[in-house]
């Protein structure tokens, strides 16, 4: 079911099947967008960023950018365009109560700008209220206040999911000067969304290091004390979760799914998926 | 062996069950002689075969209790009661075990509601 709903504060929801590919177009506001099934691509300049049903994009009021579908069939996408004014006061009202959160000295609101606009993982607590409030504006609620409760709680995880990925792991790098902690992590989450878009590619060290402009022996490094895995553990976990997801939602067969999340062959898949999650893909599949 | 009543603190017993019915949507199913000289009204909160007994005479139940509520959607009901007039004393708070917000009933007894999560998932 294919909606639009703008809000009285001029906050909008957007919940669309699609399988076009859209031109190049500007963020009117700071969005937060989702893909429930299916993929979609996004050109921000240079950058390719996918998002998969695991993960969310940010993009900040102004952005250009283009869009299209990955997946064989239509991506069902969910976006939030947040006003202004709505944002400016979720800042001044639960940002200062917990200023522990974005007002650490190293991190001017300047780097929080240019630095958010990547993939997050989209669990958790976002993943809930996302779906709540999907279920309630799919039943047709009309209740105003009721909607912007739980856009303010989507805030309220985004910052806390914001927290987590950029200054938590940007305190774990071994730099005694913050600017260059801020760098270097920057670099790193650009690794980490080239990962998170090329997933399913053969991607090379060297590859990913110079996505990242980061020598290979320093992104090994680098990314092993911010994320606690080598760059090479983390794409296996993203392609075992990814086919987890296309086991429990799609009836392609194991073999489709192997080539699907870049595995070259199914029995070191099959050995993979069992040592990790302790169940053979057929098993996990059965019980889903 | 299986837990059946919950016996709740009741100041004023009108007060506290309109609280309870109109308010919080909970059902009356019957009501008993608990103890000598004290009936219970015994109230359904959902679909478990749990029931919260009140009563007018409180000799045997004079303490408060803490209760919890399951939801599935906790701002949704938050939201809810707070329109009918429910006093929350915390907003809905993101806890180990999930989104929790907790208030109280006219006589002090403690509600909280808690929608549980699974966050290894």
């Amino acid at each position: 079911m294919d909606y639009s709903r703008t809000l009285r504060n001029n906050n909008k929801i957007y919940c669309r099947t699609t399988s076009k590919q859209n031109e190049l177009q500007c963020c009117d506001d700071f969005n937060i967008r989702f893909v429930l099934s299916g993929s979609e691509s996004y050109h921000l300049g240079r950058r390719h960023l996918s998002i998969h049903p695991d993960s969310f994009l940010i993009l900040n009021k102004g952005t250009q950018y283009a869009s299209s579908v990955l997946s064989n069939d239509p991506a069902r996408t969910f976006s939030i365009n947040f006003d202004q004014k709505f944002l400016v006061d979720f800042k001044n009202c639960w940002l200062q109560k917990h200023d522990r959160l974005l007002n650490r000295q190293c991190f001017s609101q300047k780097i929080e700008e240019e630095f958010n606009e990547t993939i997050y993982p989209f669990r958790g607590d976002i993943k809930y209220n996302i779906f709540h409030l999907k279920s309630h504006l799919d039943n047709g609620v009309q209740d105003e206040l009721l909607i912007n409760e739980y856009l303010h709680h989507c805030l309220i995880n985004y910052y806390k999911i914001y927290n987590d990925e950029i200054f938590e792991k940007a305190e774990k790098l071994n730099f005694l000067n913050s600017s260059t902690r801020v760098e270097i992590l920057r670099r790193l989450n650009l690794a980490k969304e080239y990962l998170y878009s090329n997933f399913n590619t053969n991607v090379t060290l060297e590859d990913l290091a110079e996505h990242a402009c980061l020598s290979v022996n320093h992104l090994l490094r680098t990314f092993k004390q911010a994320f606690n895995l080598t760059p090479h553990q983390f794409l296996i976990q993203l392609r075992l979760q990814r086919a987890q997801l296309l086991l429990k939602t799609t009836p392609y067969s194991i073999n489709e799914i192997v080539g699907m999340v870049g595995f070259e062959c199914p029995s070191s898949f099959i050995r993979l998926f069992r040592t990790h999650y302790k169940v053979t893909p057929l098993k996990f599949r059965k019980n889903a | 062996m299986r837990l059946k009543y919950i016996p709740v603190y009741a100041g004023s017993f009108e007060e506290q069950l309109s609280f309870y019915t109109d308010k919080l949507g909970f059902k009356i199913v019957s009501k008993i002689p608990f103890y000598e000289g004290a009936e219970c009204t015994l109230l359904e909160t959902g679909n478990y075969d749990v029931l919260l007994a009140i009563s007018k005479r409180n000799l045997h139940t004079n303490l408060k209790s803490c209760i919890i509520l399951n939801t599935d959607d906790c701002l949704s009901d938050h939201h809810t009661l707070k329109a009918l007039g429910v006093e929350f004393f915390t907003e809905p708070q993101y806890q180990p075990i999930g989104l929790v917000a907790e208030f109280t009933d006219p006589c002090g007894n403690k509600f909280v509601l808690l929608e549980e999560r699974d966050y290894n998932n």
